[in-house]
């Protein structure tokens, strides 16, 4: 037994939580998600750097919702959007415990929200570098090569919408894709529609993605969609000086406004 | 004679400031280009980016964004909510590499009725010249045709 198996499982013992979401090995490539509620699962549980998934999407859902003692197992992209979603107000009614593994192989177990807003300010993690390099190129690229970039790419889509549903961010009960009296989006894939599609998830994402990856990794085609929110991230840091899932209480980059904001291309 | 090319601009503009502008151009007589159709609003924090999304999706050329000029806003800061999200939205454009030429972001006061007839004069002048938005019409069309040659030579 792990020193993380014996913690979820004294967990369990005392009732702290009556749910937990983890990680266990799979067929596949990485590692999957693992729920279970009694302490017999945590032999199955693991945490290892391929447990890259971001957990924190699951706390939307009635079911852990209706669970109240929920742990999570995190990485940092989890943590991090752990931070976001309590600036957002998202996570009020779920009693949590949030464990992680840190580089040096330690187990944490957060006793509140201040704790992990510490460790994410600590640990706050880069871009990876094939996305640094992706997004080099890309801005090297001419205005007319990107958009035949990204048009080829967006032709592929099949607009399962997996990288909504894997967002954590996602969280609106009704989406503005099933929204029809306007219809604002293409329902068939055409890659006009799909364009609308990728521009309005980026757009209401924008100031609140936390480049955990998830949406490119999830993409059924491979289109890097998570690319387009990773730029704008970057946009906004530099205009308005605001990191994303970095503090529980900063409010969200477009709610608010500076006089002084400065902008070249209005005439 | 060849027939010079008509583009399609919409303005979406602010019912405070901009269109009270426009209505000053009309009542003074100015001329100005009447490629424009405007759509009025009650403020530009109100102009949804998506509204411009569809307005190209349905034929538009080129587009106007305008209000009221900084500190002037009618309900005090919805233009300031407004500029930001431009300043996203552009540079979000820019990188997918979306004609960003084709949207004219603009402050016109109510008083400046000589400025608004410039600012759509300019603008067609401008769209005219980068001719009708087939880049984005054919979008559809393009990558079909891609599609059936690549599996002709196949």
């Amino acid at each position: 037994m792990t020193p993380l198996q014996n913690k979820v499982a004294e967990l369990f013992e005392n009732g702290t939580i009556t749910l937990m979401i983890g990680f266990k090995s799979a067929l596949t490539k990485l590692p999957v998600p693992f729920f279970f509620n009694t302490a017999s699962g945590v032999d199955q549980l693991i945490f290892t750097p391929e447990c890259k998934g971001n957990l924190s999407v699951y706390l939307h859902k009635p079911e852990v919702k209706q669970a109240k003692k929920v742990g999570l197992l995190a990485n940092i992209a989890t943590l991090r959007s752990l931070v976001q979603l309590t600036s957002e107000n998202q996570l009020g009614d779920i009693e949590k415990t949030v464990l992680t593994i840190n580089a040096q192989n330690e187990l944490i177990v957060f006793e509140n929200m201040d704790e992990v807003e510490a460790y994410v300010q600590a640990n706050f993690p880069e871009y990876s570098e094939e996305d640094k390099k992706l997004l080099e190129q890309l801005n090297a690229m001419t205005r007319t090569e990107r958009w035949q970039y990204w048009t080829d790419q967006f032709s592929a889509c099949v607009k399962c919408y997996a990288c909504r549903a894997v967002c954590p961010m996602c969280y609106c009960s009704s989406c503005t894709v099933e929204c029809n009296q306007p219809q604002w989006i293409k329902v068939s894939s055409e890659t006009s529609g799909n364009l609308e599609w990728h521009t309005t998830r980026a757009m209401h994402l924008a100031g609140r993605c936390i480049n955990c990856g998830e949406c490119g990794r999830i993409c059924p085609v491979g289109i890097p969609v998570h690319l387009l929110t990773a730029q704008m991230n970057l946009d906004i840091e530099k205009e308005f000086g605001a990191k994303t899932g970095f503090s529980c209480t900063s409010g969200y980059a477009l709610n608010t406004f500076k006089a002084g904001d400065k902008e070249q291309f209005i005439k | 004679m060849s027939e010079q090319f008509e583009p399609k601009i919409v303005a979406f503009v602010c019912n405070w400031c901009t269109y009270a502008g426009a209505d000053l151009a009309g009542t003074s007589r100015t001329k100005y280009a009447t490629n424009v159709s405007i759509i009025r609003f009650p403020c530009t924090g109100r102009i949804d980016f998506m509204l411009l999304m569809k307005a190209f999706e349905n034929g538009a050329d080129g587009i106007i964004v305008s209000g009221c000029h900084p500190n002037d806003c009618h309900y005090t800061s919805g233009n300031f909510h407004a500029r930001r999200r431009w300043m996203v939205y552009k540079s979000m454009l820019d990188f997918m590499g979306f004609d960003t030429d084709r949207i004219t972001f603009s402050w016109v006061s109510a008083a400046e009725g000589t400025k608004w007839a410039n600012l759509v004069n300019d603008t067609t002048e401008k769209i005219r010249e980068k001719g009708p938005f087939t880049e984005f019409k054919n979008l559809d069309y393009s990558n079909f045709e891609k599609i059936n040659n690549d599996a002709i030579t196949e």
